[in-house]
């Protein structure tokens, strides 16, 4: 199976993110780590390709320093990595980010597209269905354990509330994996210094700029949630208290 | 029930071969790497026919990215950095150039401008910079140049041979909190090098192996450390301007501790502050962390953060001992570099350039090393040697008796340092002797119940949430972060001194001095009792060198693991 | 004319999925603010029931889309008979709760209609004769306003806890049903999917529960986890810990709520002897609501608590749980 997986650089998790001036984007001067969910699409596709053989190829859009999330992946064992690389790619939308990947694999062919299942950046947890309809692929979401079946996969789809629904579904197709389908594994010495001699293709803007096209939405402004809460203090004897705190489950919060 | 991290009995390591392996990823292991680059790239072309490889030199970096650990003020003395790059100011990282300084003494309520900067203390011509994006840039500097940084590895241990070190073995990963092995587990390598370059900053785990096994201190001072805890705040615009640098010695601390706070006025209304506590004090309810936060009380401090927001935390053992410290340099299959060999001139409060320097005089030995296929103690002494003619002995020998000084007090060190400023380092007596810090921990009984003049830097810190904060919150900032399921880096060799002895005797000093709340005594059936969080640690030391009993032992952890010390 | 809202409520397996309501009452108030109008529509087949529920709240119609080939669910289906009927009935504004079902196909719809999808939106701001939604972003440590810029029609989901369910209002009169049969032409549904199955989870996801118990240090001993894990299960709720708590065992890792642990935003939380250190606090500040009981006054719990009670828990939990019990008959 030939997999390609969507990797996207997002501000480590305990990077201190501060407004830039225009006020609409964070200050890039942070430090960057892979999102979460998709290293769980990487190490599945590693391992569907370790069980059926194949090939795995990472991509991913940003500047230079987004080179670093496909440097790991290849050590972790990708083999090779496209990077459509212009600092410009960090604002497009989802609509735009899922055409730009699309005209850049347009001379390739996979069966499987693996994606996290939403960023830990934007969080719309959309670029890979949009591919799929973009490609004209079959998709499914928050994907908990995928095998082969006679004409295709089956995949397991986590529902809410505990429910999962198994899929068999026809390849090629789009895949968004759910973060803790796997264990994820660590990159070695060797891995790291093979990743340097691994092809790596570079995709400009110019490149894909015919397949895209102005941003459909807009992020208007950027700012820290602000939340004025007031606190009520319950007082009076433990009896007093239970009673009226019921009171306001019942009332206020209603979920009595 | 506490499980300490441990070699792994019968793991089949991979093993790979490296020409010269440096530990640690700071500004001298990174200047070093680079420096070597620079040599083989001139060799090679002048030799092409017998060109040196550089695909086996290696950068370990315990850090998830090289430059995440790395905490400072700081100012940068250009000088090093211009041999190294000249030019590098246009495009290195740098936040202004100093352009204003002032030393004040504090007390309570007021402060007293000393009527001139001492010579020392002036800055013009260094800059403030971001030690973190500073060591950023130099790591792809590194990079760039074709040498490899294995980011996220820390050296667990040395790997030796009839006296010889042979190479460094990583971290296990994989490893859950009872030392078995997870699905995941990946061993250690055995990166076996020709030569270990030791740059682990203070206190590194790998070096202090190295002192202990060949009794390395034997004839030096002890290391002395200071611990710098530092905030980073962002303030409105007008309260310092960039380039400013401010210093302060005495409030909140008494005459009895040594230590001084800086504050540097960096770009976009960024402002370093930070208290160094000499980790030689008296009294075991010192802690450093509390020291910060009285300090911002102090009216002049208090007045220039106000309208701010504490933007990032972190904390780091700096070595105070200087030139009758430092340990000796190189040995067969090793050299030390940077804050791991101590140079540091505490007059000055600077190292990075000293780092640098040390680690591209090591770069050339090194080199020569690798021309010749010869490491051994003979060959590699002529580090040390370079050392001796270079200015890193000429700053650290006027400053060699400086910190020495000051340890019986304030009044009394300023005298010698006095003394020593017009005797060109010598003072009363050639050389000060030194005694480890801990030893200075006074027991309980013999101090006041109630902290006396000291209650302003004893016990946790309460915070306000504005202006000064309790410990957890401060660390909050430090964006630290380790996996979770992995046996405890803190190694305590014997946790029953902790139960018992400690409780009585210190009071368990290490709640206070560990600014990252990794200690806690917590209330059992069984009495007070020690609770670890080992993933609260921002990895700055303090605890493997202020302990007083010296049962802890400072091990590194899963490699990623640590602070995120982003624009510190 | 003025222009349509649709608000696509969620169906499954026959039943409304009650999250729907609330996205029908931030619906109501957009479209009162906006001065439009809104409308509903059910997809799926046999739903006559559903739409008519609908009908009983303040919508000017709903269009019950019907076909054999939209049940089950699959985006496939969906998205070809949503786009048949958004492309007639031409609405500025679509509506959607942002379910693990929408979220399958609400992107792909969009992009059918060469358009945009404002996802997991948490309100919306009236900006002239715009409507931005706000969302969060980077893990909630920031918000943000998001505007269309494309032409309509425009997609925008609602989180779940955006609007509260029990105020979208019911109409005078029950709106009238059109019924629109779609045809789902062979080979456009490619999925196959089986029955759902509820399957006792590996790892515990707290953040699908809509009530949170958590316990921290004032817990003090082990055996009391009891007392918090009954009054859990009396409000059907989920029992979640500071890191304190599961870092001595007493509850596993995986209801570590925090900056180590998950983060969570329950429409209520309960916080027992819980100081509220930042680790923790930022994992549920998110919380719609959140009592908190600790002992300590000072607490920085209660800088965020919307009730905070001042005593040991031991002494309120016991007469607590007496009172849900009678409460609940």
């Amino acid at each position: 199976m030939k997999i390609l997986v969507c990797v996207k650089q997002v501000p480590q998790k305990d990077a201190p993110l501060k407004l830039n001036e225009s006020g609409a984007w964070i200050r890039e001067d942070v430090s960057y780590e892979v999102n979460e969910p998709d290293a769980y699409a990487l190490e599945e596709a590693l391992r569907q390709k370790e069980k059926h053989s194949g090939e795995v190829v990472v991509i991913t859009t940003g500047p230079t320093r987004a080179q670093q999330v496909l440097r790991e992946a290849l050590a972790k064992g990708a083999d090779r990595a496209i990077h459509l690389e212009d600092p410009a790619f960090v604002g497009l939308d989802a609509f735009n980010t899922a055409k730009a990947i699309a005209a850049a694999i347009k001379d390739e062919k996979f069966d499987l597209i693996f994606t996290g299942l939403q960023s830990d950046d934007y969080g719309y947890a959309q670029t890979g269905v949009i591919l799929a309809e973009l490609l004209g692929w079959a998709h499914a979401t928050i994907i908990m354990h995928i095998e082969r079946s006679e004409t295709g996969i089956k995949v397991k789809r986590e529902l809410e509330s505990g429910y999962f629904q198994y899929v068999e579904m026809p390849l090629p197709a789009v895949l968004t994996i759910q973060s803790g389908i796997n264990k994820l594994r660590y990159a070695t010495l060797i891995g790291i210094k093979q990743a340097k001699n691994k092809p790596m293709r570079k995709v400009t803007m110019a490149e894909v700029q015919s397949a895209i096209s102005p941003n459909l939405q807009k992020i208007e402004k950027l700012y820290i949630p602000h939340k004025a809460k007031k606190t009520v203090m319950l007082e009076g004897s433990p009896a007093e208290i239970a009673k009226n705190l019921v009171e306001k489950l019942k009332n206020e919060v209603r979920v009595l | 029930m506490l499980i300490f991290r441990k070699a792994l009995a019968d793991v089949d390591r991979p093993q790979m071969d490296a020409d010269v392996v440096i530990v640690g990823g700071g500004p001298a292991g990174l200047a070093c790497a680079l420096r070597l680059s620079q040599l083989i790239d001139e060799h090679n072309q002048q030799h092409p026919e017998q060109p040196l490889p550089k695909d086996n030199i290696y950068v370990l970096e315990k850090a998830r990215e090289a430059g995440q650990h790395s905490l400072s003020g700081a100012l940068l003395d250009p000088r090093s950095m211009r041999e190294l790059l000249p030019g590098f100011e246009k495009e290195a990282p740098l936040d202004a150039e100093v352009v204003k300084e002032a030393v004040y003494y504090l007390t309570e309520k007021s402060r007293f401008k000393l009527p001139i900067t001492p010579p020392p203390l002036r800055d013009h011509g260094n800059y403030v910079i971001s030690l973190n994006r500073f060591v950023k840039w130099m790591a792809e500097k590194v990079e760039a140049a074709g040498i490899t940084i294995f980011s996220g590895f820390a050296g667990s241990e040395l790997l030796l041979e009839g006296g010889r070190v042979i190479g460094v073995r990583t971290d296990d990963k994989g490893v859950d909190k009872n030392n078995e092995r997870k699905s995941n587990f990946e061993p250690g390598y055995d990166l076996r090098a020709k030569v270990v370059i030791l740059a682990e900053g203070a206190r590194g785990s790998l070096t202090k192996q190295l002192v202990a096994k060949f009794d390395l201190q034997r004839d030096r001072n002890p290391q002395t450390y200071g611990i710098g805890v530092k905030e980073l705040w962002e303030v409105p615009s007008g309260k310092i301007s960039a380039g400013e640098v401010i210093y302060t010695m005495g409030w909140p601390l008494s005459t009895r501790e040594y230590g001084g706070a800086w504050i540097y006025g960096g770009k976009d209304n960024i402002v370093s502050l930070g208290y160094v506590t000499g980790l030689d004090y008296g009294d075991p309810r010192t802690d450093p962390q509390h020291v910060l936060q009285s300090f911002k009380k102090h009216p002049f401090i208090a007045s220039l953060l106000e309208g701010g927001k504490l933007v990032r935390y972190g904390a780091k053992a700096l070595p105070y001992g200087g030139w009758y410290s430092m340990p000796p340099l190189a040995g067969d299959g090793w050299m030390i570099i940077g804050d791991s060999a101590a140079m540091l001139n505490s007059q000055r409060l600077k190292g990075i350039h000293l780092a640098i320097k040390s680690g591209m005089l090591c770069a050339e030995t090194a080199f020569a090393g690798m021309q010749k296929d010869d490491f051994s103690r003979a060959q590699l002494e002529t580090y040390p040697e370079k050392v001796n003619q270079s200015w890193i002995k000429d700053e650290l020998w006027k400053v060699r008796n400086f910190h020495q000084g000051f340890e019986h007090g304030f009044w009394g060190g300023l005298f010698h340092a006095g003394l020593q400023q017009f005797s060109g380092g010598r003072g009363l007596r050639a050389r000060y002797g030194s005694k480890a810090g801990h030893q200075s921990m006074q027991k309980l009984d013999t101090l006041p119940a109630d902290g006396g003049e000291r209650s302003q830097i004893l016990g946790e810190a309460r915070g306000d949430g504005k202006l000064t904060f309790d410990k957890l919150t401060d660390l909050y900032h430090s964006g630290t972060r380790h996996e979770e399921d992995q046996p405890s880096h803190l190694v305590i060799h014997d946790t029953n001194i902790c139960n018992t002895r400690c409780i009585t005797e210190y009071g368990n000093p290490c709640h206070n001095f560990c600014p990252a709340n990794v200690y806690e005594m917590v209330e059992t059936s069984e009495g007070k009792q020690i609770h670890l969080n080992p993933s609260n640690c921002v990895h700055c030391k303090t605890c493997d060198i202020m302990d007083p009993y010296e049962i802890i032992t400072w091990v590194p952890p899963e490699g990623g693991g640590g602070p995120n010390y982003d624009g510190m | 004319m003025a222009e349509t809202i649709l608000v696509v409520v969620e169906q499954r397996e026959g039943k409304l999925n009650r999250v729907s309501y609330e996205t029908l009452a931030g619906a109501q108030a957009i479209a009162g603010e906006m001065g439009w109008q809104l409308e509903a529509a059910v997809v799926g087949s046999g739903i006559a029931e559903i739409a008519a529920e609908i009908a009983a709240k303040k919508v000017s119609k709903v269009y019950a889309v019907e076909s054999p080939g939209l049940a089950p669910y699959t985006p496939d289906g969906f998205v070809a008979a949503l786009k048949e009927l958004i492309s007639s009935r031409r609405p500025r504004l679509v509506l959607m709760p942002h379910t693990y079902q929408v979220r399958d196909f609400a992107p792909k719809l969009a992009t059918a209609l060469a358009s945009t999808l404002i996802s997991d939106a948490t309100g919306y701001v009236k900006d002239g004769d715009r409507v931005l939604f706000t969302r969060q972003m980077f893990q909630g440590k920031f918000s943000a306003d998001v505007s269309f810029t494309g032409e309509p029609p425009y997609f925008a989901t609602f989180q779940t806890g955006s609007f509260r369910g029990d105020q979208a209002a019911a109409g005078d009169a029950p709106a009238p049903v059109e019924t629109v049969n779609v045809e789902i032409a062979d080979g456009v549904v490619r999925n196959r999917p089986e029955p759902a199955f509820k399957e006792a989870k590996q790892a515990v996801d707290l953040t699908q529960a809509p009530i949170i118990v958590a316990v921290g240090r004032g817990i003090k001993e082990q055996k009391n986890i009891e007392i918090a894990k009954q009054l859990a299960d009396l409000l059907d709720a989920e029992l979640a810990a500071s890191r304190p708590i599961c870092d001595a065992g007493w509850l596993p890792m995986d209801r570590q709520i925090g900056s180590s642990g998950q983060t969570v935003a329950p429409k209520l939380y309960l916080a027992l002897g819980i100081s509220g250190a930042i680790q923790h606090v930022v994992g549920m500040k998110g919380a719609r609501t959140i009592i908190a009981i600790n002992k300590d006054a000072d607490a920085p719990i209660f800088e965020i608590a919307d009730y905070g009670i001042v005593a040991n828990l031991f002494d309120i939990v016991p007469p607590l749980m007496e009172e849900i019990k009678k409460a609940k008959g």
